[in-house]
């Protein structure tokens, strides 16, 4: 109780600076709009509120299917890019294909393949799901490869010396020290599923926060383009948030690796 | 905290024509050059020589983390694998080596929890026992980036003492403390290694620590590494801070020196000078 009651103290304590930005950011936008500042496409905040306020249905029935469109494609990316990476660490031959088959698949332009992978897959949630994957993979592959490599020489002839079996040094070495390098991996790569549902949804959807921009961008209706925008936001963010929450439970010892690519 | 720990089964090091090659880029490099050394069992045995002279590499040689290039090492008869594998070696490195998300408590019981709790290697000191031996008391629950660099490695110590290894191998263990803290746990490793019974190889860099603490030291040269001049050290045990005061203790320093530097007035061989025993 007290532990997380803590942990709330310290997630107010390092919330409020950007909150409180935030805040001004929006005040200073609504004022400009009200002295005519912005320019008759930029609505004021108070107007994309509204949009939530009238039409509620329009936010749920978009926000949930993109929501769970992108965490699927995004652990379907987790499971493959972990398992893909283990590989590449554990069997060196098949190190840098691995690493350069993901490069290549983290080049690929969504935008282009979507509608490829409309045209072989069909126009279901598959496509969002797919391209959310696609989209997502690297960070986490990047992430697993150099974590799992993080325990320095010394470490690991300390385990050795102690005549640690692989699964005792995979369990009490290697992977302790790849959390901090897999959660870094895990949070660069939740918002990367979502712009990538969304890029998707362009290709062809009748739901989903992307489907709305697009009717949204096409009926010139700026406050739900902008609506949209910020559902956007809301959902990458909070992917990378409960990322971050999590790895601050559970990495108490160290903060903020670095990924190198 | 007096209880007699579990003795070490005794094993001695031998040493014999063993050598160490690296290949880099350009020319090989020869760390070792027909090495013989010959540590009774129970003895406690000093290396002493000049940065890059191969003492580290000799360490690593006899605890199987690395396999020599020519000449072999036998432990109580065992290669150096099947003693690593009976869980008979301890080694503390340079450099605390502790696992950052383990508490002090959790990074010294290591061993256990590889080796299994109820391991016969096990050393009858409990925990709290090792933490009071090295005066981490009320840091127990601390993790190591909350130690300073001495603590830490105070850490390690305790760490290689959980377990009663039989030949306890020791890379300049005490070169990051401060001069109080390193006299003291000197002495109290010359205490517990009494009690067990393990041998001991020290790498150090301090003539008065090789001397103070060992039955013989081995003086090295470096590039290649050989080892040049053995001193044996015929000081009565148990030894403690007095004796460093006495003649002999100066005695024995002043041959390590020598065989170190070279006798300058007497035109002994000078370090780094190929010296052709063979």
């Amino acid at each position: 109780m007290t532990a997380a009651l803590a942990a709330s103290h310290k997630i107010a304590r390092a919330s409020w600076r950007p909150l409180l930005t935030g805040a001004v950011l929006i005040g200073l936008a609504e004022a400009a709009k009200h002295a005519n500042l912005l320019p008759v496409f930029v609505p004021s905040p108070s107007e994309v509120v509204m949009e939530i306020w009238n039409s509620p249905r329009l936010v749920t029935e978009n926000l949930a299917p993109t929501a769970w469109k992108s965490a699927m494609g995004y652990f379907i990316a987790a499971a493959i890019a972990m398992t893909a990476g283990s590989i590449a660490v554990s069997v060196r031959a098949v190190y840098g294909p691995i690493y350069n088959f993901g490069v290549i698949i983290h080049s690929i332009p969504i935008i282009a393949t979507a509608p490829l992978l409309a045209l072989w897959l069909g126009t279901g949630p598959q496509v969002q799901i797919a391209i959310a994957a696609l989209a997502s993979q690297f960070p986490m592959l990047v992430g697993t490869m150099q974590g799992l490599q993080a325990a320095d020489a010394r470490q690991r002839e300390l385990m050795h010396v102690l005549s640690a079996s692989r699964v005792q040094t995979l369990w009490m070495l290697l992977i302790p020290s790849a959390l901090p390098y897999l959660f870094a991996g895990l949070k660069i790569a939740a918002p990367s599923a979502v712009l990538g549902a969304i890029t998707a949804e362009w290709a062809g959807a009748d739901r989903g926060v992307g489907a709305m921009m697009l009717y949204a961008l096409f009926s010139y209706d700026t406050p739900k383009v902008w609506l949209s925008v910020f559902l956007t936001c809301f959902l990458a963010a909070a992917g990378f948030g409960i990322w971050a929450l999590i790895e601050r439970l559970v990495v108490t010892w160290q903060r903020d690796v670095e990924i190198a690519d | 905290m007096q209880a007699p720990p579990v003795a070490a089964v005794p094993r001695d090091i031998k040493i014999e024509q063993l050598s160490m090659v690296f290949y880099g880029r350009g020319e090989p490099v020869i760390a070792l050059d027909k090495i013989d050394m010959n540590v009774a069992a129970g003895q406690f045995a000093a290396i002493i020589g000049p940065s890059g002279c191969g003492k580290s590499t000799l360490l690593r040689l006899v605890a199987d983390i690395m396999q020599p290039f020519a000449g072999s090492i036998s432990l109580g008869g065992e290669s150096p694998r099947l003693a690593r594998h009976a869980h008979s070696l301890g080694f503390v490195f340079q450099s605390p080596t502790l696992l950052p998300w383990r508490s002090v408590k959790q990074n010294i019981e290591l061993p256990l929890d590889v080796v299994g709790r109820g391991s016969s290697k096990r050393s009858t000191r409990t925990t709290k026992d090792l933490i009071d031996l090295v005066g981490l008391n009320g840091f127990e629950d601390a993790l190591p980036h909350q130690l300073s660099g001495g603590m830490q490695q105070r850490v390690a110590i305790a760490r290689a003492l959980v377990l009663t290894p039989d030949i306890l191998l020791l890379d300049e263990p005490f070169g990051a403390l401060d001069e109080i803290t390193r006299q003291r746990m000197n002495l109290e490793l010359l205490r517990i290694w009494a009690e067990s019974g393990t041998t001991a190889l020290l790498v150090t860099h301090s003539i008065a620590e090789a001397v103070f603490m060992s039955d013989r030291v081995y003086v090295m040269s470096a590039r290649p590494g050989r080892v040049t001049t053995i001193i044996d050290v015929p000081l009565p045990r148990p030894r403690g801070l007095a004796m460093m005061r006495t003649p002999e203790f100066f005695d024995c320093v002043n041959r390590v020196r020598d065989g170190l530097f070279g006798n300058e007035q007497g035109g002994a061989p000078a370090r780094g000078e190929p010296i052709e025993a063979y």
